[in-house]
């Protein structure tokens, strides 16, 4: 009996203990469901202006890619027509090769700059803040605002450049008016304008970097440059790895500068794949032209996005 | 807590919904199947424009009186390819839209735009109206698709302060490209500033080097075997990319600054820096208005230098109906185009009160001519109503004025006009950049690449 009495209460109490377990799961569940559900609810405006904004527009592009529309009239299929049409505009090759170039020289001359300026401000030990909103200053300003005064700064007549390049005796240069310099002005102005964010961004991850590392270089007699190539840039790979294919995938996209600068020009040496994406738009009016190419580069930016989160998740696990 | 949730989901989701569906509440105008039709109209001048905003309203009051099923909306709103299509896409286009008359042909050509002929028709003065002024607003078959607010045909505009500089005549601007290049020479020599300035882009360059080649008497596109062709890559056109080259190369007249569209050189030309470039009678406003010009006694302009074409190009605002536009709210942008813009330059009476109403403000540019909408005589009895008005110096424009109307008015090209300027631009450019540039190679290319696209656009 006692066995029994004492095995009875053991089954009941597995017994309860199972029904106990099952209904903390059920209750797990729904409580999960319920955040779920929650979540999901909230989820919903950003559900709908997601939609609206971003994914109808991208369904949309790539439909009219494969259409001839005026916008006003039904689209007609096409079939590949628009991708025929771009691969036989000699225009594309160029658009492509100066892209490639203004990236290529944006790298070059861009990349260093934001890196070395914010070595040099970290080693600043009073108002380092005038510094950083110095530096910062040329994000602020619009755009358009900044091309327009570099344009004065380029003018082969009147310009800031060729006056003060003139005080010693060099130039008068081109800048804009020719093909050979054109591409390279437009990458000055860019640096000069964008890397005020990745200053400041260097700078943060200069400060995360242990102080005792610095310490025990020097204490090995290591002297600033030593530092800096033996500590500061290891430490700071990973802001680097990041900040070098954000630069790639934002000046593969480069617009503003080749539109208000030159339009293209001198000589198409500053049509870039993206001006070429608005002349077909809105100058010639062939949207599924345009649409095409959009489509084309936004493969080329996806494939430099999935380097982007790949690097990013390795760059995380170590 | 379900029922909350149900109301929670509910709410969110009527939300959701009353989103999607307040999307049409975003539409600006009804759709004029309603008792009264709204339309919104481009054309109102913006607030620093006060004399001629008054006018406008004042105008607006008017054809709300005589049209009482119709209201007027003004948008300041102007021409910009960049928004043009997405405005139209998305259904918030003005009903009347401006345009210039650079425009036309490519909106006709995409279908963009309505006929407006049945409309006009119904006006007892459309008989009238000039044909040369109507036919770059027209396709092939003849129907018409805008009304001109001020047509123009290109001309050369002149800093006479820099000719007088330079030991010329400022009542005698050049008249042969001849001319030009030996004047340009000597305005550079002088007074140390461009001579001539040529548009290079924003397809402004190929635009320019449309003019110059009707003046050299050829033209842009053929007709062969009922299909466009280019026809630039001649002797005409050669010429005139020659010319260009040795102003730029042997006589030093164009300046260094050689990447520009028409904004910047009327920017250049207000501020005393051009000697001469292309353009309308219509640039004395831009000038004075926009960009500040305060020496406009130094304006002037001529007819078109020729070179045996014996032909200028046409210009001008256009005013023109979206396509998306509803039949009745075409009807009625129809009476609003007659009301604001056919009627003053057709009857001297309101002319003459317009003139008066836009002359109260000094900054205003009243009386810059036009082409006779409709035909001289009528242009004649304009031009003496407004008369006591007038602000701008008209002498500066007689040499324009006589010599114009020996000249032949030729429309901008028929089909890709804007693809044949994209690639002539490229041409201009290298001329302008390249002391080397090969003449002919340049124009086989644009030839080339422009026939291919002519070709697909005409399958």
């Amino acid at each position: 009996m006692s066995a029994d009495l004492t095995e009875v209460p053991a089954r009941s109490t597995e017994r309860s203990g199972g029904a106990i377990a099952a209904g903390a799961a059920r209750s797990r569940r729904r409580s999960a469901w319920r955040a779920d559900a929650v979540a999901f609810v909230l989820l919903i405006p950003a559900f709908v202006v997601f939609g609206l904004f971003s994914w109808w527009p991208i369904i949309r592009g790539l439909l009219i890619s494969f259409q001839e529309t005026n916008l006003v009239e039904p689209a007609r299929w096409v079939g590949l027509d628009n991708f025929h049409a771009i691969f036989a505009d000699p225009l594309l090759g160029k658009a492509a090769g100066n892209t490639l170039l203004f990236v290529g020289l944006a790298l070059l001359i861009g990349f260093p700059a934001p890196l070395i300026l914010a070595a040099i401000m970290s080693t600043v030990r009073r108002a380092g803040g005038i510094y950083r909103f110095l530096a910062y200053l040329p994000v602020v300003i619009p755009p358009v605002v900044s091309v327009l005064l570099w344009k004065w700064f380029y003018d082969p007549g009147s310009g800031l450049f060729n006056a003060v390049f003139g005080l010693v005796g060099l130039g008068p240069f081109p800048w804009l008016q020719s093909p050979d310099s054109a591409m390279l002005s437009l990458v000055l102005e860019s640096t000069w304008a964008g890397m005020g964010g990745a200053v400041l961004i260097y700078l943060a991850a200069m400060v995360g970097i242990p102080a005792e590392l610095y310490e025990a270089a020097e204490s090995d007699g290591a002297g600033i440059w030593k530092r800096i190539w033996h500590v500061t840039l290891p430490q700071l790979r990973p802001t680097i790895g990041l900040l070098l294919l954000m630069q790639l995938i934002s000046t593969i996209q480069v617009f503003t500068e080749p539109y208000v600068f030159t339009g293209g020009g001198p000589q198409d040496s500053t049509v870039t794949v993206l001006l070429l994406i608005f002349r077909y738009a809105f100058q010639n009016g062939a949207y599924g032209q345009a649409a095409a190419l959009s489509f084309l580069l936004a493969i080329a930016l996806a494939v430099l996005s999935a380097v982007y989160l790949r690097a990013t998740r390795s760059w995380s696990r170590s | 807590m379900r029922t909350t949730r149900r109301s929670a989901l509910a709410l969110f989701g009527g939300a959701a919904v009353a989103a999607l569906t307040g999307c049409d509440s975003l539409k600006p105008t009804s759709d004029g199947t309603g008792d009264t039709i709204v339309l919104r109209v481009q054309g109102m001048p913006p607030a620093t424009e006060k004399a001629s905003l008054d006018q406008f309203a004042k105008l607006v009051a008017d054809f709300e009186k005589a049209n009482p099923g119709i209201k007027i909306e003004g948008s300041t709103n102007v021409w910009d390819s960049m928004t043009f299509s997405a405005k139209l896409a998305g259904g918030s286009i003005e009903d009347v839209i401006s345009v210039p008359l650079t425009e036309p042909q490519g909106l006709i050509e995409r279908k963009q735009v309505s006929s407006i002929t049945g409309d006009l028709r119904g006006w007892n003065h459309y008989q009238e109206f000039n044909p040369q002024v109507l036919k770059p607003i027209s396709d092939a078959a003849g129907e018409v698709y805008g009304v001109p607010e001020a047509p123009f045909a290109l001309g050369l505009v002149y800093n006479r302060a820099l000719f007088a500089q330079a030991g010329l005549d400022p009542d005698k601007p050049p008249t042969t490209w001849a001319d030009v290049q030996a004047y340009a020479k000597q305005i550079a020599a002088k007074t140390g500033k461009p001579g001539y300035v040529q548009e290079s882009k924003d397809n402004q360059g190929g635009w320019q080097l449309t003019m110059i080649t009707y003046a050299h008497g050829g033209s842009m596109e053929r007709l062969d075997n009922g299909k466009y062709v280019a026809d630039f890559n001649s002797a005409p056109t050669k010429s005139a990319l020659n010319l260009l080259k040795t102003m730029r190369w042997t006589d030093d007249s164009l300046g260094r600054n050689l990447l520009n569209n028409q904004n910047d050189v009327i920017k250049a030309f207000a501020a005393g820096q051009v000697g001469m470039f292309l353009g309308t009678p219509g640039t004395y406003r831009l000038a004075k208005v926009t960009y500040g010009m305060t020496n406009t006694g130094d304006y002037g302009i001529g007819a078109m230098p020729q070179a045996g074409g014996n032909a200028t190009l046409s210009g001008g605002k256009i005013y023109m109906v979206p396509a998306s536009v509803s039949a009745a709210k075409r009807a009625a942008a129809v009476k609003w185009l007659l009301f604001a813009y056919a009627q003053p330059q057709y009857d001297p009476a309101v002319a003459a009160a317009n003139a008066k109403a836009l002359a109260a403000d000094p900054k205003a540019a009243v009386g810059v001519p036009t082409l006779p909408l409709f035909n001289q005589a009528q242009q004649d009895k304009i031009t003496a109503a407004i008369q006591p008005y007038v602000n701008v110096e008209l002498p500066h424009f007689a040499p324009y004025l006589t010599g114009t109307p020996a000249l032949a008015l030729r429309a901008e090209p028929a089909v890709q006009a804007q693809a044949i300027y994209a690639a002539l631009d490229t041409a201009i450019q290298a001329v302008l950049t390249d002391r080397n540039a090969d003449v002919d190679a340049l124009l086989a290319k644009a030839e080339s690449d422009v026939n291919a696209k002519l070709a697909a656009a005409q399958k």
